[in-house]
This record gives structure tokens, C-alpha cells and sequence, in this order.
């Protein structure tokens, strides 16, 4: 594993290579990087998901896509939630910039809830959180709402639900 | 995406980001980088892979433990089972800001 590096862009085609790249060089470098120490064993943590795929129950209002049809620039900025329990079939996903029929068929390629049960059931891990959570990952020129209010509503309900590890997992 | 990690890190709660992008998640600063070659949309694995979509998750909670520094980006040695060329991932119809680039002329 060791000598192995990931070619970022193996999958990408040109054209997408050639936008990441300039938005990577638009990034101002970061002062900081924020470090929080695991404060238990892995098999006493709680671990939520998290996924940029744009997923959402049927009982709950889904990503808006005609919006970004209509504003190419604009990304919906809100959150979701994700029960633990949920299947493919309890769930839509919207996001217009990948193949999302994968995702419909398993849901686990994406926000992998039946591995996590099945590590919580073997005891690697504590618990998987009774919640777990998607955002839509194209932002477009602002993502001050998804960085101020859904940011901050995400870790508001991570902790009320007494999560101690969170995976992410962009798409 | 990154921005919101960074929230959840600063909040106290230790995360671990699984992306292909590994050099743009690496940009945005984020705490640690489980970087593997999967395509776009199945970042776990393929559809009803079950042993690849755990073994991916259990390499990003082995990261918790084995991670030191901020930063940190772990290259993960999964191989995915077709080459990219016969990878399908894009969207039916270009997304709206490739449609927006190319009108602009930027792209």
C-alpha cells in the first residue's frame, strides 16, 4: 500500500481533469487544518456517513435540480438526512453531474449503511448513528450556505445524536 | 464538501474523507484523505459488492487510528474491476455548468 499512489484523474476524461486542476489552483492554501483526536476505540465509537450524492428519503423534499438547470451556477446548498435503515427503494437521488442509477440500485456504493451495520454487529465498531447525511456536492459560486448554516446544522445534529466519527465520502 | 469536514473536525468529531480527487481534497485542507481509484458516483465499490463497500469502509476507520499528523493522505491500493475507458459514471445529459463553460467559451 505503501508504494502505491492514486492517480487522482483516472477516471476523469480531459476536459473534467482541466477544470479540478484550475479550480485547485484558485484554492487559496489553507493557514489551518482543523485536528481532532478520537477520543475512543474504534469499537466503542459511534461513526455517521456522510455522502455529496444528493440523496434524500421519499418522505422528505428532495435536492432541487430544476434550480441548478436554471441557474448553472448555483448548487442547493441544503442538507438531509439519512436513516440508518434505509434502503434503495426509500430513497431518491438527485445530482446532475454523475450516473446516479448505480446509487438507486445500492445505496451502499455511496453511503454504505449495510457494511456499517454489519462492523457494528461484529463489534468493530461501536454503533452506527441512527442518522446519516447527504449535501449535494456541486456548489457552484457560493457555498457560504452550505459552509455557514448547513455545516453547522450538520455537526448541531451529529452531536445530539452523540456521533464520535464521521466518514465522507464525495461522489 | 471539504468545507463541510472542516466544520465537523473543528466541532470536535474526527473525520476521515474518501475521494478519488485526493489533490483537490488536499487543497482544501482537509484532516485526513482516504485517497482510492474508484470512479465518480461509487466511491465505496460496485453495485452489490458487499466484501469491497466494507473493506473500503474499514480502510477509512483504520485512518482514525493510524492517521498523526493533519493532512494526512493514505492511498488506498483498490483496484477497480474495468478500465477506465469502459467505466460508465457520466450523467445521461452534460451537467449545466459544462453546457454554461462551453457557451461562455471558457471550455
Amino acid at each position: 500500500m505503501r508504494d502505491h499512489q492514486v492517480d487522482a484523474f483516472r477516471f476523469s476524461g480531459r476536459l473534467v481533469k482541466k477544470i479540478i486542476l484550475a479550480a485547485i489552483d484558485a484554492i487559496e492554501p489553507p493557514t489551518n487544518i482543523p485536528w481532532a483526536v478520537p477520543t475512543k476505540p474504534l469499537a466503542e465509537s459511534r461513526v455517521a456517513l456522510l455522502t455529496t450524492a444528493g440523496v434524500s428519503m421519499h418522505d422528505d423534499v428532495p435536492f432541487d435540480m430544476e434550480g441548478e438547470r436554471k441557474d448553472p451556477v448555483w448548487g442547493d446548498p441544503i442538507w438531509r438526512k439519512v436513516r440508518s435503515d434505509a434502503t434503495s427503494n426509500a430513497i431518491d437521488v438527485n445530482h446532475l453531474h454523475i450516473d446516479t442509477s448505480y446509487i438507486k440500485s445500492d445505496i451502499n456504493v455511496a453511503l454504505p449503511l449495510q457494511p456499517l451495520a454489519d462492523l457494528a454487529a461484529a463489534g468493530i465498531v461501536g454503533s452506527a448513528a441512527p442518522n446519516h447525511y447527504s449535501i449535494m456536492g456541486f456548489q457552484g459560486e457560493d457555498s457560504s450556505t452550505l459552509e455557514n448554516v448547513s455545516g453547522p446544522e450538520i455537526v448541531r445534529s451529529m452531536r445530539d445524536e452523540e456521533v464520535d466519527l464521521a466518514i465522507l465520502a464525495p461522489v | 464538501m471539504g468545507l463541510v469536514a472542516r466544520r465537523i473536525e473543528e466541532a470536535g468529531i474526527p473525520t476521515v474523507t474518501i475521494n478519488l480527487i485526493w489533490e483537490f481534497q488536499r487543497a482544501l485542507g482537509m484532516p485526513r484523505v482516504a485517497a482510492l481509484e474508484h470512479p465518480f458516483g461509487r466511491p465505496y465499490g460496485e453495485v452489490d459488492d458487499r466484501n469491497t463497500q466494507s473493506a473500503v469502509l474499514r480502510a477509512a476507520l483504520e485512518l482514525f487510528v493510524s492517521a498523526q499528523q493533519p493532512g494526512q493522505v493514505e492511498h488506498l491500493d483498490f483496484v477497480w474491476h474495468e478500465e477506465p475507458k469502459r467505466t460508465r459514471w457520466h450523467p445521461p445529459e452534460p451537467a449545466p455548468i459544462i453546457r454554461y463553460m462551453k457557451e461562455q467559451g471558457k471550455i
